[in-house]
């Protein structure tokens, strides 16, 4: 009978775990260049009955209560710093939906009948969203904020009729540095925190010292086919590591030159001799670490509450390396994939990997590099001002089409107000190296979206959808004017310059992916900030003269010169001065003349 | 230097013709001045005088100056004096005495209520007795009434409160009837005692409020010991602020991974909702659950003392933070692990505590294999929260459960009362305080708003109209006290004003100044040269 009792307390937690799973997975993958790519994902599913009942176990209440009261059917928040260098890393992770422009960039649908509504909400949820992230989300007003028609879609499932009375609203704050304080709040809101799963190796000193990482938060609403609809929220970092600078040691950090012995030579330069002259090639160094190297700690067994179906550590890495996992993981294999290898954690266990250097083979080739190779990008991009002086600017967008067919995508920019667009200008162009050069403009630009901006009160919205043919490569470019802005609307670093956010690129064909452009530094004509008061100095000035000239024309009388009654005060003065001239010419008059009997008195006095 | 002033008037004069010789002819005298030039010369220097002055002046003043809406300072004043209200509880006791003739009972009632008048202390606290109608129904909801009097033959004297409604049962062996004639009587004098007992605590309560306040001119506590008056500085300092929406969250904290589930809903819907739903008229509640786990408490020792609770609460990891919106929150939180309270008794442990104007924690001890906390559990834990939610709403501890509630509500009104009067009056003495400070429309309607409500709600303190106008008023003042762009242009140094004018005045007022003084002369001068003309005249 009490076994029966407690086997029915056993069963009904699990079958509320069912209802609400979490589940968390860190990928691990190589990357050429001695950087490793870490992304961590956690996916927490409540059903959304026990989210409208404010029953929160798995859904953060903080972030609930904040979605709840601003709203919000679906969110998506990013924090980002750094770049990710396509050309020799390849594809991004998560094909890039998981990632935003530099800074914090936030897009959510809100339940507003008006637009007005939506705005008022959009307040609320960025206010809320600055203080649960000590993110500085509350500079995200009007101006920041747009309402993108192609560039993103729900992620979730909606229903029809919610959708309709939904509004989209995308603001971006590219001047927000990401640091250890967003990952606090963020790592708070998992359901083990940070101190036991795959997130307990997350620390903010390796986590920010990344080439490039990038947090993600998404929640959205999923409805299966059977079963009740959930809330999903799933958290994700990304990050890409530089293993040899990770693998310095804590307490001497300062890069030292590695001994002798150690160098890799480049063999084929003319002037290697072997112990003497070397040319280092230290990206043909290949990779071994250890996790608790990478991370600085070690992982702490797995967070009870994940989906044990689930393997929480996945390595991306031919078959060919050998990888030592720590006493009672188990490893997972995969036919269909056999660069990918898994491993199952025991509960209460710290767990660590190592990963030998790559063999090198018998027959003297060049070592292989055990890597994955890098899938290329669907397309890559880059941008850039042009021009030059404190008036006029450009921008220049280079976007290239390695593949064998076209790209079809929405290019999307939100730029400040102080950034005036001139539209006529935009054109886009296919260099002259490309296979078909005779396409024009109109071929590449198929629509244009356009918001212009308004001074102070909103930014322009350009979104462009764009087709690209085979190997090409098309610039995109517009100008715009630089504005001059009031005194108080310079921030305390003026001459630093203003951040632009990245442009969003979406693309449609052949695959939905993401790809964010760097955002770029804006120098306004900056005035010298002593100005007001030189400036109320100045027109002083002026009108005291111009209001002196003219009084006295209006009130003194005009006589001749000779007519001019002299000053009472200048006939003292001048007396004065006579005086004094008559006096100083006495003393020497009575001086010439007594000088022949002084002087010989004095002489008698000094022969004395 | 006396010598050189001597001296002067020789070196002038002796100089003089030596000018004359050297340099030109002595200075031909310009001609006359034609007396229109020199009517024109006065009536530039007027007109510049009078654009300053006309225009100029206005100008700067109009676009300098702050905005002062006209504030009725002195009935403000009298609010947070108390000299504009009197504070008075008219409490509506209604007496059931069917068994009793029409005449003795009025008669009783007309004892009760002498003795009643001659007991009373403090004037504002008023009793009143009335006689029910015969045979009526309990009266339900009726907010006039503060208690309703069962009297009924019995064989001795007992009161008993009822537990569901406002209803003191009171029998009495037939010999404690008063006649007629007598001029006092045994049941006169126990329904007295026993309404004074049943009241003792809500007199105290709002006789200490009133006391504490500034409006405690003509309202002296009487009969309040040293004691009872910092038990009940206790009381109210720990009750939460006034709030017509309070939001509850309740928690469950572990320190490792399990328990991860808990019936919640269920216990909630058992123990917390069903009072909840009682103090509905007087306040609106939000709840939310969570389940936090990996949660390090700030003291790890086995035995908590009194001085680790307060550091119990790991405010920087844990997620406690305030909801979103203008409620409060109160928080309940049930740690799980085998912690105890120490009580002052060496051997007595307890297993919860109340944190004033915050919540409260429970110490749940739970079998570590066990990952979910059933309602069974969660009994004792919520039990505990329920107690703890009425002391921190400010809840009387003596009496039925309907009374309390209704005495919570006459509490409540006093206290917004005294809350919005003082606010009014900090607002009046800052605006006094403060001749800089600007004082915006908004203020000034608010202001308004508030005394109008306030006039309302002390004319009917004990109802719930008092309640919901007290309540208006509160929020008002409040409002009105912290307007943002009060403080906007408080600092601006005189240092930067000079900085500001200097450049622009002092080149101007010179030669303005310089002329007026010249015109001035020349009028004293015109009056003089008049006044002996007229003389020489006169002479002649």
């Amino acid at each position: 009978m009490r076994s029966l009792l407690s086997l029915l307390l056993l069963i009904v937690p699990s079958v509320l775990v069912s209802a609400a799973d979490y589940h968390e997975q860190l990928n691990l993958r190589p990357l050429p260049l001695s950087a490793l790519l870490a992304s961590f994902n956690f996916r927490a599913n409540t059903s959304l009955a026990d989210f409208e009942a404010h029953n929160f176990r798995l859904f953060p209440r903080s972030l609930g209560q904040i979605l709840q009261y601003a709203g919000t059917r679906e969110l998506h928040l990013r924090f980002t710093l750094g770049r990710w260098d396509a050309e020799s890393w390849g594809t991004r992770p998560w094909d890039g939906t998981r990632e935003g422009g530099t800074g914090v960039e936030l897009w959510a649908w809100l339940d507003a009948e008006t637009d007005e509504e939506a705005d008022e909400k959009w307040l609320t949820l960025t206010n809320a969203l600055s203080g649960l992230f000590c993110a500085s989300l509350n500079f995200i007003d009007g101006t920041r904020t747009i309402r993108p028609v192609l560039s993103f879609q729900p992620e979730g499932d909606h229903p029809n009729s919610t959708l309709q009375s939904t509004r989209l609203l995308h603001g971006v704050l590219p001047h927000e540095v990401v640091c250890t304080e967003n990952l606090t709040p963020f790592l708070k809101m998992l359901p083990c925190k940070g101190k036991a799963g795959i997130a307990s190796l997350l620390d903010g000193h390796k986590l920010f010292d990344a080439s490039f990482q990038s947090m993600a938060i998404d929640v959205r609403p999923i409805c299966p086919s059977e079963g009740e609809c959930v809330l999903q929220l799933e958290q994700t970092v990304d990050m890409v590591l530089d293993v040899d600078r990770s693998k310095r040691p804590h307490d001497n950090p300062i890069p030292r030159p590695p001994p002798g012995h150690d160098l890799i030579c480049d063999t084929t330069k003319p002037y290697h001799q072997p112990g003497d002259a070397c040319y280092p090639v230290d990206h043909l160094r290949g990779q071994d670490w250890t996790l608790s190297q990478i991370f600085g700690r070690t992982m702490k067994g797995t967070c009870p509450l994940t989906d044990a179906e689930v393997p929480p550590v996945c390595v991306h890495i031919p078959p060919t390396r050998d990888i030592f996992a720590s006493e009672g993981a188990h490893e997972i294999k995969y036919s269909d994939n056999d660069s990918m290898r898994c491993y199952q954690i025991n509960q209460d266990q710290e767990f660590t990997l190592i990963l030998t250097n790559a063999e090198s083979t018998a027959d003297g080739e060049a070592r292989p590099l055990g890597i994955v190779k890098p899938e290329t990008p669907v397309l890559y991009a880059e941008r850039s001002f042009t021009g030059h002086g404190q008036e006029h600017g450009g921008m220049q967008a280079i976007l290239t089409n390695p593949g064998d067919d076209p790209v079809e995508f929405v290019y999307m920019e939100s730029l400040p107000w102080f950034m005036r667009v001139y539209l006529h200008t935009l054109s886009a162009r296919i260099s002259a190296s490309s296979p078909n050069v005779n396409t024009s403009s109109a071929d590449i630009i198929k629509e244009i979206y356009y918001r212009p901006a308004l001074d102070r009160a909103r930014g322009t919205q350009l979104e462009l959808l764009v087709s690209i043919p085979p190997h090409c490569t098309v610039f995109l470019t517009y100008d715009f004017e630089k504005s001059i802005l009031r005194y108080t609307e310079y921030p305390p670093d003026a001459n630093r310059g203003f951040d632009v956010a990245a442009a969003v690129i979406t693309t449609l064909e052949p695959k939905v992916m993401n790809i964010r452009t760097t955002s770029l530094l804006l120098y306004l004509p900056t005035p010298d900030f002593s100005m007001p008061y030189n400036v109320i100095i100045f027109t002083s000035t002026t009108i005291a003269l111009a209001f002196g000239g003219l009084y006295n024309i209006l009130v003194r009388r005009m006589v001749g010169a000779n007519e001019v009654p002299r000053a009472a005060f200048k006939d003292k003065v001048l007396g004065f001065i006579e005086k004094l001239k008559k006096k100083r010419a006495a003393v020497s008059a009575a001086a010439a003349s007594a000088g022949g009997s002084v002087r010989p008195a004095v002489s008698n006095t000094e022969a004395k | 230097m006396a010598s050189g002033e001597v001296e002067q008037p020789q070196a002038s004069g002796s100089s003089a013709p030596v000018g004359s010789d050297s340099a030109s002819p002595a200075p031909a005298l310009p001609p006359p001045e034609k007396p229109s030039a020199v009517r024109q010369r006065s009536y530039v220097v007027l007109s510049f005088w009078l654009v300053v002055l006309l225009l100029g002046l206005p100008i700067w003043w109009k676009t300098t100056a702050i905005y002062r809406a006209e504030l009725p300072l002195d009935s403000m004043l009298k609010w947070a004096d108390g000299k504009a209200c009197r504070p008075v509880f008219p409490l509506q006791i209604s007496i059931q005495a069917d068994a009793l003739q029409e005449q003795e009972a009025h008669n009783l009632i007309r004892l009760t209520q002498h003795a009643l008048d001659d007991l009373n202390d403090f004037s504002g606290h008023h009793l009143r007795l009335q006689l029910a109608p015969r045979n009526a129904p309990l009266p339900k909801d009726d907010f006039r009434t503060a208690l309703t009097i069962r009297l009924q033959p019995g064989t001795g004297t007992s009161a008993s409160l009822n537990q569901e409604s406002a209803v003191l049962d009171i029998t009495y062996p037939p010999n404690y009837v008063p006649s007629l004639t007598s001029p006092s009587s045994p049941l006169a004098s126990y329904i007295t005692n026993e309404l004074r007992a049943t009241f003792a605590e809500e007199q105290s309560i709002i006789s200490y409020l009133l006391s504490t306040s500034s409006m405690s001119t003509g309202v002296r506590p009487q009969g309040l010991s040293a004691e009872a008056a910092e038990a009940l500085s206790k009381r109210t300092t720990r009750s939460l602020r006034y709030a017509p929406t309070y939001h509850l969250t309740f928690s469950l904290f572990t320190a490792n991974g399990v328990p991860n589930t808990w019936d919640i809903e269920a216990a909630l819907d058992e123990y917390i909702r069903p009072m909840l739903e009682v103090l509905r008229p007087i306040h609106n509640f939000t709840i939310d659950t969570q389940v936090q786990l990996y949660a390090v408490p700030g003291v790890q020792s086995q035995v908590l003392s009194k001085e680790h609770l307060s550091s119990f609460i790991n405010a920087a990891e844990w997620p406690l933070s305030p909801s979103i919106g203008k409620a409060p929150t109160v928080n309940f939180v049930i740690y799980v692990g085998n912690q105890t309270v120490a009580l002052d008794a060496e051997t007595e442990t307890s297993q919860s505590w109340m944190i004033p104007q915050w919540g409260t924690v429970y110490l749940l001890s739970h079998p570590d294999t066990v990952s979910h906390v059933s309602v069974e559990e969660l009994k004792q834990p919520m039990l505990t929260f329920g107690g703890h939610l009425l002391s921190l709403l400010g809840t009387p501890q003596s009496g039925s459960l309907p009374l309390r509630l209704s005495t919570l509500g006459r509490i409540r009104s006093t206290d917004l009362l005294l809350r919005a009067s003082s606010t009014l009056g900090s607002l009046a003495r800052l605006s006094l305080a403060l001749p800089s400070i600007s004082i915006p429309r908004s203020v000034a309607d608010g202001v308004s708003k508030t005394m109008h409500h306030l006039e309302l709600a002390c004319a009917d303190l004990g109802g719930p109209e008092g309640l919901m106008h007290a309540r208006i008023a509160e929020e008002e003042a409040e409002r009105a006290f912290f307007e943002k762009s009060m403080v906007g242009q408080l600092y601006f140094p005189d240092e930067h004003k000079i900085a500001v004018y200097l450049p622009l005045l002092g080149p101007v007022f010179v030669p303005l100044i310089l002329g007026l003084i010249n015109e001035i002369k020349k009028l004293v001068k015109e009056a003089k040269q008049k006044a002996l003309d007229a003389r020489s005249k006169k002479h002649q």
